[in-house]
């Protein structure tokens, strides 16, 4: 993987002659799991439809695994926002995820096709499943499925064609409290594979599983690492922290909860907002290591 | 139900709504589970206006509202590509215009034209063999482009988002499905009316949906069931002289309530 998974240079993007995105430049070098956060419509999903070639840029450039974007076909494993899907389809779990075998273009129209590619479709279906655990599910109807589970599904639809780069729109919205842990650690093991952007406005699924976190509120703040500093809270809510508490959730007794280190980087937010994770290095691994931070994501921003 | 098939214009209704039950079985799963059944309403209403161009110009009537039909189909496909903004207002222009221009060109005919609520609510039992072969050609491309494009056609009905993502040629599927279901449209226009067309597109592919596993599954399904309404319709229609189309309708309406109370199979469990 020489290229970066993705590059871009002063990108924007406008929707009604108001830009969404500005002046947004952002390197993300490969294998990375970069938490993408931001307020509603600050152009989170913007960014991942320019990614994958749905919306072209006003200006700049964007390069995507070396490619310009919406040329990589089946490089790119989607996991489009839940909504999209009627519950009620009639298809089978393997049928769903064979669904992510389809070649672009117009020979991914025809539907002859000869037993050897099925069979081989059926494969790597299967394969996909077991990566998600749900190889067991596989005749079900999808409809029968949790939604946890159905989210696992789309996982593995977006994974069968074997992507360089997995992006995922709010994967954890819509599913129960344990489903999202699994859902978690299974993109954590996945990471091991394939570079990882993941559009949430969940903040508490990104502390210690991401290796980096992007702000975008139409610009594009990158952070070289893992955990929310109060500043980063504050960019991604889209709030003034002197203004507003960024707790809001208070409760009484023995409720399970995790409090944060302090946060002792000297410069991370006041002005090295920008992607140079090399400067970083030996602060990041005092900041990082504690119980929560994920090894293997700690290894991987190492080397970067 | 013997005697009433040997009359040759008995024998020609239920071959056409044998053609048109297959049609709607397949075309009408993709209207449903593509979310596009007012799209599709608009269509059918709309065609009134070949149905007029056709008796204004003295042309016959099936081939004209063929043609006119598929260019408000592709029209409304244009209209709602990507999911415009207001595209739903659109439909409900088109489909009010279509009618309009279909009534002042049969205005502006001259002569009596009896002929007129045959298209409105059917006239499966007049339908001619000029008609029935027309009926059958359309059934054949349909099921041809349907099945040659099946593929993207299933990528697109389960998750448009995902196939735009992988290169697949979204519009141009869009487009095909509407020019789809503006052949199937004309074809059942004789059977049932372009009034009560909805019921056929709707009705068996909802209850086939429920109940199968496939895109396939489903259009088969619902084939079936468009079949035992159109031949159990006709046969009352016959035997106690009622209208054709509302007899077939009506026994679709009857399947459906009845299969909403019949719980779903296939170890379904959970919500709906």
């Amino acid at each position: 993987m020489q290229h970066p998974a993705i590059e871009m240079k002063n990108l924007w993007f406008a929707y009604g002659g108001q830009r969404v995105l500005d002046q947004v430049s952002l390197t993300l070098p490969a294998g990375e799991f970069l938490a993408v956060l931001g307020p509603n419509g600050g152009g989170k999903s913007t960014l991942l439809r320019l990614l994958l070639g749905l919306v072209k840029p006003g200006g700049g450039s964007l390069r995507v695994l070396g490619q310009q974007p919406g040329q990589t076909g089946g490089l790119i494993g989607y996991l489009p926002q839940f909504t999209a899907v009627s519950a009620s389809f009639p298809i089978t779990v393997l049928g769903a995820v064979a669904l992510g075998l389809v070649r672009p273009g117009f020979s991914g129209l025809t539907g002859w096709l000869n037993p050897a590619a099925r069979r081989a479709e059926r494969e790597a279906a299967l394969l996909a499943l077991s990566r998600v655990g749900l190889a067991d599910q596989a005749g079900r109807r999808l409809s029968d499925l949790s939604g946890g589970q159905r989210q696992r599904v789309f996982i593995a639809r977006a994974i069968v064609s074997g992507p360089e780069l997995l992006l995922l729109d709010e994967p954890t919205a819509s599913v129960d409290g344990k489903s999202r842990q699994e859902l978690m650690a299974l993109l954590a093991e996945l990471n091991r594979d394939m570079t990882i952007v993941m559009v949430s406005h969940d903040m508490s699924t990104v502390d210690g599983c991401v290796t980096s976190i992007a702000c975008v509120n139409q610009s594009l703040h990158h952070h070289a690492e893992s955990r929310l500093t109060p500043e980063i809270f504050a960019q991604a809510a889209g709030v003034d922290l002197r203004a507003t508490c960024p707790v809001e959730l208070v409760a009484h007794g023995p409720v399970p909860h995790r409090v944060l280190l302090d946060h002792d980087h000297p410069d991370c937010c006041g002005g090295a907002h920008r992607p140079e994770k090399k400067d970083n290095g030996p602060d990041k691994g005092k900041n990082i290591g504690t119980a929560n931070a994920h090894a293997n994501g700690k290894d991987k921003g190492g080397a970067a | 139900m013997m005697e009433a098939l040997g009359f040759e214009f008995f024998r020609n209704a239920l071959l056409a709504g044998l053609l048109a039950s297959v049609i709607c079985g397949v075309i009408g799963s993709l209207v449903v589970v593509n979310r596009i059944v007012f799209l599709a309403g608009g269509v059918a209403h709309a065609s009134y206006g070949g149905v007029g161009l056709a008796f204004y110009l003295g042309l016959p009537v099936l081939p004209v509202t063929t043609g006119f039909s598929t260019a408000a189909a592709l029209g409304m496909a244009w209209v709602t590509l990507d999911a415009r903004e207001r595209s739903d207002t659109v439909i409900g222009v088109l489909w009010a215009a279509g009618m309009a221009l279909g009534i002042i060109l049969l205005d502006l005919t001259p002569g009596y034209n009896s002929d007129l609520m045959s298209y409105l609510f059917g006239s499966i039992l007049a339908v001619p063999r000029s008609d029935l072969a027309l009926m059958a050609g359309l059934s054949a491309l349909v099921l041809l482009l349907a099945g040659l494009f099946s593929r993207g056609l299933l990528v697109m009905s389960f998750d448009a988002e995902f196939a735009r993502s992988r290169g697949v040629p979204v519009r141009f599927l869009h487009f095909l499905l509407m020019a789809l279901v503006a052949a199937c449209v004309v074809m059942v226009i004789r059977v049932v009316g372009l009034i009560l067309v909805m019921a056929l597109l709707t009705i068996p592919p909802f209850m086939a949906e429920r109940r199968a596993s496939s895109l396939g599954g489903m259009m088969l399904l619902s084939a079936v069931l468009s079949a035992v309404f159109c031949v159990a319709g006709l046969y009352l229609s016959y035997a106690l002289d009622l209208s054709s189309g509302a007899s077939i309708i009506a026994v679709a309406c009857l399947g459906f309530v009845l299969s909403l109370l019949v719980p779903a199979g296939r170890g379904r469990r959970g919500p709906a």
